[in-house]
């Protein structure tokens, strides 16, 4: 087990390195200026300021700086060489208290002057993780629930209605049903806020909005494991020995059939996490969500490798939770 | 079993502590969405228009415009009064003894010295630096930092510390320079003497402008400092973060969660805060346009200050239908001179009053191309004056404006919207075919552009390409215009459709024959909208090169009557709209506002669209003296510089 989290943890900063490269590659191939406001141009020279104070003028200058700055080795190597006692002392000189540096610096964002992309994620993530646990919350209990359900007796009008509900869940796009909840339950009944994060009441809407996809999985995922469980020796052993029958299903079968689901949770739960565009939008969540589409319609080159880093970071960690958990639940696992 | 809840449990121990730690605040006084998030409280870098809107709450400069004013006058700010010199280049500004920062310390000429100086830094890039170069020897200081800051990378030094101590040394040296350099002094704490390079009519309106704006020196300066390896001043985010923020106006920024919400306190050391009728304002940031008109709808938002919900054309339909039903009452009140929420106050309250169409200082336009070739190497038909000429003559801008954007948006045949601007007149540009009086005038208009295109001997079989961006219906907007191109002229069109950023380099690299765009004023003055056809300027999109014209504007900034410079100016205009063409105005905005005019008052329908959120009275609250605030017109309008 020990093993297990150890190399995970050594591979994650490799692989987050390679996605690094592979996401700057790309981004930097994005077409436009992130320094422009598109409507009123200013002047050339201070366009050329402004590439050269973020490096935006070299793709492997860039490369490097952002890469010291955000493993915290420029601020290390800046601790070691003294660089950073002279610029406290030259500061304390001038009178001016030097403002705190973080260690980890994921740089500035280039389209909201005032915002460190330390900052953005420190604002929009918390946001993000609370929907989305409460979004995987919901999709858990409501899928597995009709998972088994749908299992306990197959192609009956049960089952076949949680199919054609799932079926919903997954095709109907998420900004149709986040609509018509918005109109139904808050401007007609009244009953949720409109565009007001922060109360309990106000994540209702968006949470069961974003859970009706993995929902809808979760529920196939259980019913078909459940459906091969209920047929096996040791389900009609349990019953032979006479284990009542609710027992038999949630003691028995639903252990085995909630593998399946447990390894879906890991990546559902990083995305769903992280935020969701249309659902942010729809609801006015302030989440992570909406900076993967646009910073990159902004070009803004630092928020959007910080975005993808953060959403690559949950789902190494959260892919190595369901596997520590995968072990805890069913031991025979190696 | 129990095993399996664990996830479970884990993750709803997450959402009931991140759900706890979460305390909501009472609802503001005013609460109004700012069509979209700020990008800075810095206002030396202030660029958009929402972000001015907001610096207004928490800065105020030396002087101000009065926007409930039909002339729009300047009126006292932070300086109490001011002379001008004879030649129209030094103003004396005698600042307010009780202005006072939000920490209680008193604003003096040397906070603005300060935050001008900041936007004269090549190294710290303001966007609107140029308005700051009117100041005399401010050009030639940024010219001087701007060399040394390009030598200092090739200078040696022997260790990384002497380096720094240089770069150190070298920002000393600009700060004695900009002090021998630029007429800009503080003879004492409440005066502040600025000279002029030439006269600038309309310097007063730039000080009016939210980037003239005093930042407090104590707070900004430990986030600005030399970079050691390259001498530049690095600029670090962070003191314009609630709590940290130190400002004058007449609120102060008491949160600030990105992307969610910005709240506004009332600035207790502000000297005019007795007049000042709500306490604090929320401004929820809600992106997209349709929440947002559902949240004022369930009594959420006072005021929405941009609509741009697909179906607003509906929404002003509805105004208009309501007006129309007491269309007797309303001429009247119009024949009276009564503005327009005005009049919807005094009208019934209905929820479709709610919608109001408010001019604009803003144009949309086609651009074209006029450089000689195109940028395949052809020739460009459109570099002859003529073909523009042709082409501006059969675009039906009546059917754009009425059945496209359906905003009660006028028709446009000038750039400059008509009556933004006192004392200037507008030339009356060419007709179109859309608002031809009737069937004979609009075939003699197409009869006229066909003989031009003859005369100009424009290539049969030519394909003109039309380029947009996508989003905001300019796709519509297209359409008609070469529909009309096809069935006029003859032509064969081309529509080109890109991102908006994509579609922005082309503009810039002129990479494009037509081209949709769109401006909006900065400052009272025509040159706001001139200036970006003058062959030198960054936004000359359209490569328009003219002498006589760029002549006219040379001549206008050195005349220093005012009655002649503003007919300069539109003889300038007229160049561009009757003769060349560089760009075919089609309409001049509207913004759409959604708001109460019987429960909110203090709003300005001048057509320069300058809110100032904290002259906002609710009337129905207990605070304030909620008495409606018309639009009224002072009796004396500001005496003529000499």
């Amino acid at each position: 087990m020990m093993t297990l989290i150890l190399r995970r943890l050594l591979a994650l900063p490799i692989i987050l390195i390679i996605i690094y490269t592979l996401t700057l590659t790309l981004a930097w191939a994005v077409p436009g200026n992130p320094l422009e406001n598109p409507e009123k141009r200013p002047k050339p020279e201070v366009i050329e300021q402004m590439n050269k104070q973020y490096n935006l003028d070299s793709f492997p200058k860039f490369y490097i700086s952002y890469l010291t700055s955000a493993t915290g080795i420029k601020y290390a190597s800046d601790l070691v060489s003294g660089q950073i006692q002279r610029e406290r002392d030259a500061a304390q000189a001038q009178g001016t208290p030097l403002p705190a540096r973080p260690i980890f610096d994921l740089g500035p964002s280039l389209k909201y002057d005032d915002q460190t992309v330390n900052d953005i994620i420190r604002d929009t993530l918390p946001v993000s993780v609370t929907l989305g646990a409460s979004a995987i919350l919901i999709a858990l209990f409501v899928g597995v629930g009709a998972g088994v359900i749908g299992a306990v007796k197959p192609n009956s009008f049960a089952d076949l209605s949680t199919l054609a509900i799932s079926m919903i869940g997954i095709s109907l796009p998420s900004f149709v049903i986040g609509t018509v909840m918005l109109l139904t339950f808050s401007l007609w009944l009244g009953w949720f806020p409109i565009a007001q994060w922060g109360t309990p009441k106000s994540i209702v809407l968006p949470a069961f909005t974003l859970s009706l996809p993995f929902a809808a999985y979760i529920a196939r995922l259980t019913r078909m494991g459940m459906i091969e469980a209920l047929g096996a020796d040791y389900i009609r052993t349990a019953r032979a020995k006479g284990a009542p029958e609710r027992s038999v299903l949630f003691k028995h079968a639903l252990k085995n059939a909630f593998l399946p689901v447990l390894s879906f949770l890991g990546p559902a739960t990083a995305m769903a996490m992280t935020g969701s565009f249309v659902i942010e939008r729809v609801f006015t969540v302030p989440g992570m969500g909406e900076h993967f589409v646009n910073a990159v319609q902004n070009k803004d080159l630092f928020l959007i490798i910080g975005v993808v880093l953060v959403f690559a970071t949950m789902l190494i960690v959260f892919n190595l939770i369901v596997d520590v958990l995968y072990k805890w639940i069913d031991p025979r696992i190696e | 079993m129990y095993r399996m809840l664990l996830p479970a449990l884990l993750l709803l121990a997450l959402v009931a502590i991140s759900v706890l730690s979460d305390k909501p605040l009472p609802r503001a006084d005013l609460t109004y969405i700012n069509s979209t998030e700020v990008n800075t409280l810095d206002p030396q870098r202030m660029t958009w228009m929402h972000d001015l809107r907001t610096a207004r709450l928490l800065y105020q400069g030396l002087v101000a415009n009065d926007v409930l004013d039909d002339n729009f006058p300047i009126i006292p700010a932070v300086a109490e009064s001011w002379t001008i010199s004879p030649d129209a280049k030094t103003y004396t500004f005698h600042l307010r003894k009780n202005a006072k920062w939000s920490n209680a310390q008193p604003v003096t000429a040397h906070d603005f010295r300060y935050a001008w100086r900041r936007a004269m830094l090549p190294d710290l890039v303001s966007g609107y630096v140029n308005m700051f170069l009117n100041i005399k020897g401010a050009q030639a200081f940024y010219d001087w930092r701007q060399q040394q800051l390009e030598d200092f990378p090739d200078r040696t030094f022997d260790s990384p510390a002497d380096r720094q101590a240089a770069a150190y040394q070298l920002w000393e040296q600009t700060k004695l320079k900009f002090d021998n350099l630029v007429a800009l002094s503080a003879p004492d704490d409440h005066t502040l003497v600025v000279t002029l390079e030439r006269p600038v009519p309309y310097f007063l309106e730039l000080c009016a402008f939210a980037v003239f704006s005093p930042v407090y020196e104590p707070l900004v300066a430990p986030y600005e400092r030399p970079d050691p390896t390259t001498a530049r001043l690095l600029r670090k985010p962070g003191w314009t973060k609630p709590g940290t923020l130190i400002s004058n106006g007449p609120f102060v920024l008491t949160r600030w969660r990105m992307k969610r919400d910005m709240r506004f306190e009332k600035n207790q050391h502000f000297w005019d805060k007795d007049n000042i009728a709500i306490d604090s304002i929320d401004i929820p940031s809600i992106s997209d346009p349709n929440a947002g008109v559902l949240a004022y709808q369930t009594g959420a938002i006072d005021w929405i200050a941009d609509i741009a919900a697909p179906y607003r054309g509906d929404m002003v339909a509805q105004k208009q239908a309501f007006l129309n039903e007491h269309a007797e009452q309303v001429a009247q009140y119009r024949a009276q001179g009564l503005d327009q929420f005005t009049i919807d106050r005094l009208l019934p309250n209905d929820p479709r009053a709610h919608t109001h169409a408010v001019s604009s200082f803003g144009t949309y336009f086609y651009n074209f191309n006029c450089n000689p070739t195109l940028p395949d190497g052809q020739i460009n038909p459109f570099a002859d004056p003529r073909v523009r000429r042709a082409f501006a003559l059969c675009v039906d801008k009546r059917s754009v404006a009425d059945e496209i954007r359906r905003l009660n948006e006028p028709t446009a045949s000038t750039l400059i919207p008509p009556g933004s601007i006192g004392n200037y007149t507008s030339p009356a540009g060419l007709p179109n075919i859309g608002d031809a009086k009737d069937q004979a005038e609009r075939n003699a208009i197409i009869a006229h552009a066909q003989q031009l295109l003859k005369d100009a001997n424009f290539p049969d079989d030519f394909i003109v390409e039309i380029a947009f961006n996508k989003d905001s219906g300019h796709d519509l907007i297209a359409q008609a215009i070469a529909k009309s191109w096809q069935k006029h002229l003859g032509v064969k069109t081309k529509l080109e459709q890109n991102e908006l950023t994509i579609f922005k380099e082309d503009l810039k690299t002129k990479q494009y024959m037509t081209a949709r765009a769109g401006w909006f004023g900065d400052y009272g003055d025509p040159t706001t909208f001139l200036n970006i056809n003058q062959s030198t300027n960054g936004n000359n999109d359209r490569a328009y090169n003219n002498p006589i014209y760029d002549q006219l504007l040379e001549q206008a900034a050195i005349e220093l009557d005012p009655i002649k410079r503003m007919a300069i100016l539109t003889e300038a205009e007229r160049i561009i709209v009757e003769e060349d063409l560089p760009l075919i105005p089609i309409f001049h905005y509207a913004t759409i506002y959604m708001f109460d005019a019987h429960k909110l008052t203090g709003l300005s329908t001048h057509p320069r669209t300058k809110q100032n959120a904290y002259l906002i009275d609710i009337l129905t609250d207990t605070k304030g003296p909620n008495q409606p605030k018309p639009m009224h017109r002072a009796q004396t309008t500001e005496a003529p510089s000499p």
